[in-house]
């Protein structure tokens, strides 16, 4: 939304911008800022190779803190790979290598030095499909305080898992049988078990690839809602298939297009006005 | 920053902006919802024509059928309304999408207070007849002045419909720049109708007379904010409120 100031401005210049107008680009070059101006997150000139088959190519992308960043793009435009980077979940991919820089809060997670295990609880993970442990409710959040050694006794265990579970919004549903197995809750409960599961280990990134795919519009809703509400402690990275979806719960958007980061905006203006061709085909549905 | 801030070449729609969609239906939509546009622009044009017709030459059949046929345009306005809500709850459209159904929408909206001023102009007429005493009313010079206005209204209001066809850019700025020449018609009339003592018309007859100019230059007005519409589906830019002047150089450079 322009400001009094800027409408008056324009009334008075009349004047639009080239980069206003433009819309067809050369398609290697970002259109879009990839940077912002409290970055948690910061990738350059990121290279992903599945063997000899580049996924990736050269993606420069800022995960603000307490954002939402949502990555769309058609199946294959590498936004889950990118994803995947983040905490070097591709490490466990065979023949994947990575190129570039990405830093969590200016340290290189992809130094030599660093290990991977603690990088994943600071960037914790959401996947599509809900995948809590063959474990009761209550063991499903604490395991990972425990391994990680969060927690000094019993008491403060029990705290976080109240504390994780309230955040995940769903302590009220969940708090007379804890002993049960997570395994038994429906779709959308054991989704938010898995957010839990991951808040319980104080990340200061959560990434949530495709988190409602698997969910009714109802438990979609919910979860939406718990994004909006995780924003005010955490950055988040969400890729999704659904643009409502993305346009509902994120701040920021990117498009990538196999392998190319094509474009990265403020989700209004993504949504309502794109600069590149190639987003706005995708996402008002006239190819993919 | 990082990213491109390369400046390329402005690129004019080649193809159909409502269009191209991978579900087909979603094209058709869109083109039924302009096609009602068109037809009430059609309608309104007809309309003004025949309403200044039976102005200037006094004829009441004229006027009565402008009036009968004014609810048609009423009634597609109500048909395009339908349509944009329908498109919107079905397929919740985005960028241009998004941009093609709120203009058209306030597009429909334009020419349906266009098709107002005509069928104001034709009770005007049949108000002037009623008025009427002696002799001819309307004068070959005021006559002159109607067909003057009425030519530049009537032209900028039919660019502006062809311009919504493709939404095209340079058509609009088009009809930006006829708005001058609209206003010095319509500048030129109110003169002459305030000096019209001498043609025998009475106050009450300039003023009925002053207000069917009030019309006709509305229906420029309109033809002016349609094509706003345009360059806002066109470019994803509001221009409403700029300096017209400016604007027109700013997208005359950028080959439009």
């Amino acid at each position: 939304m322009n400001t009094l100031v800027e409408t008056m401005d324009k009334t008075t210049t009349g004047a639009i911008s080239s980069a206003d107008l433009a819309k067809d680009r050369p398609s290697s070059a970002t259109v879009g800022d990839v940077t912002v101006a409290d970055p948690r997150m910061t990738c350059r000139s990121v290279d992903v190779w599945y063997g000899a088959k580049q996924a990736i190519k050269g993606v420069s992308l800022d995960i603000g803190k307490n954002e939402v960043l949502s990555m769309i793009g058609p199946s294959g435009c590498g936004k889950s790979t990118f994803l995947r980077c983040l905490n070097r979940m591709n490490d466990t991919i065979d023949g994947c290598r990575v190129t570039g820089s990405i830093k969590l809060d200016e340290q290189d997670i992809y130094d030599k030095s660093l290990d991977p295990v603690p990088l994943r609880a600071q960037v914790g993970m959401v996947f599509q499909k809900p995948n809590p442990f063959p474990k009761s409710i209550y063991e499903n959040v604490a395991y990972g305080p425990r391994i990680h050694g969060l927690t000094n006794n019993k008491a403060e265990l029990d705290e976080l898992v109240e504390t994780s579970l309230r955040k995940a919004g769903l302590w009220n549903e969940v708090k007379d049988r804890l002993d049960q197995p997570g395994t038994g809750l429906s779709g959308g409960q054991q989704q938010r078990l898995c957010i839990a599961r991951t808040i319980a280990v104080s990340p200061e990134v959560i990434l949530m690839d495709e988190p409602c795919s698997a969910l009714d519009p109802i438990a979609t809703a919910i979860i939406e809602e718990l994004i909006d509400e995780l924003r005010a402690n955490y950055s988040i990275a969400i890729v999704t298939h659904s643009m409502q979806q993305a346009a509902r719960v994120s701040q920021r958007t990117a498009y990538f297009h196999l392998g190319d980061l094509i474009e990265v905006g403020e989700t209004n203006q993504i949504f309502t006005n794109p600069q590149h061709k190639l987003t706005e085909d995708y996402i008002t549905g006239r190819f993919g | 920053m990082e990213s491109s801030t390369s400046d390329t070449t402005l690129a004019k729609p080649t193809v159909d902006l409502t269009g191209g969609h991978t579900v087909r239906r979603y094209d058709q939509e869109l083109a039924k919802l302009r096609s009602i546009i068109l037809q009430m622009g059609e309608r309104v044009i007809d309309q003004t024509q025949a309403a200044v017709a039976a102005l200037i030459e006094e004829d009441e059949s004229q006027a009565y059928r402008v009036l009968d046929r004014e609810p048609l345009v009423d009634y597609l306005s109500l048909d395009a309304d339908e349509e944009v809500f329908r498109v919107i709850a079905r397929r919740q459209p985005t960028a241009v999408d998004l941009r093609i159904v709120l203009a058209l929408s306030k597009i429909a909206g334009e020419v349906e207070r266009a098709g107002d001023k005509a069928a104001r102009i034709a009770r005007q007429a049949l108000e002037l007849r009623q008025q009427e005493t002696d002799g001819v009313l309307v004068t070959e010079a005021l006559r002159e002045a109607f067909q003057a206005l009425d030519d530049k209204a009537c032209c900028m209001f039919e660019r502006s419909v062809h311009a919504v066809t493709t939404f095209d850019v340079t058509q609009a700025l088009a009809i930006f720049e006829n708005e001058p020449a609209l206003y010095a018609a319509a500048q030129a009339l109110r003169e002459q109708l305030s000096a019209s003592g001498s043609d025998g018309l009475v106050p009450r007859q300039a003023i009925t007379l002053f207000h069917c100019a009030q019309a006709l230059k509305h229906i420029g007005s309109h033809a002016s904010n349609i094509a706003e519409q345009v360059i806002y589906v066109a470019l994803g830019q509001d221009v409403r409120y700029r300096n017209r002047e400016i604007l027109i150089e700013t997208l005359r450079h950028h080959g439009y």
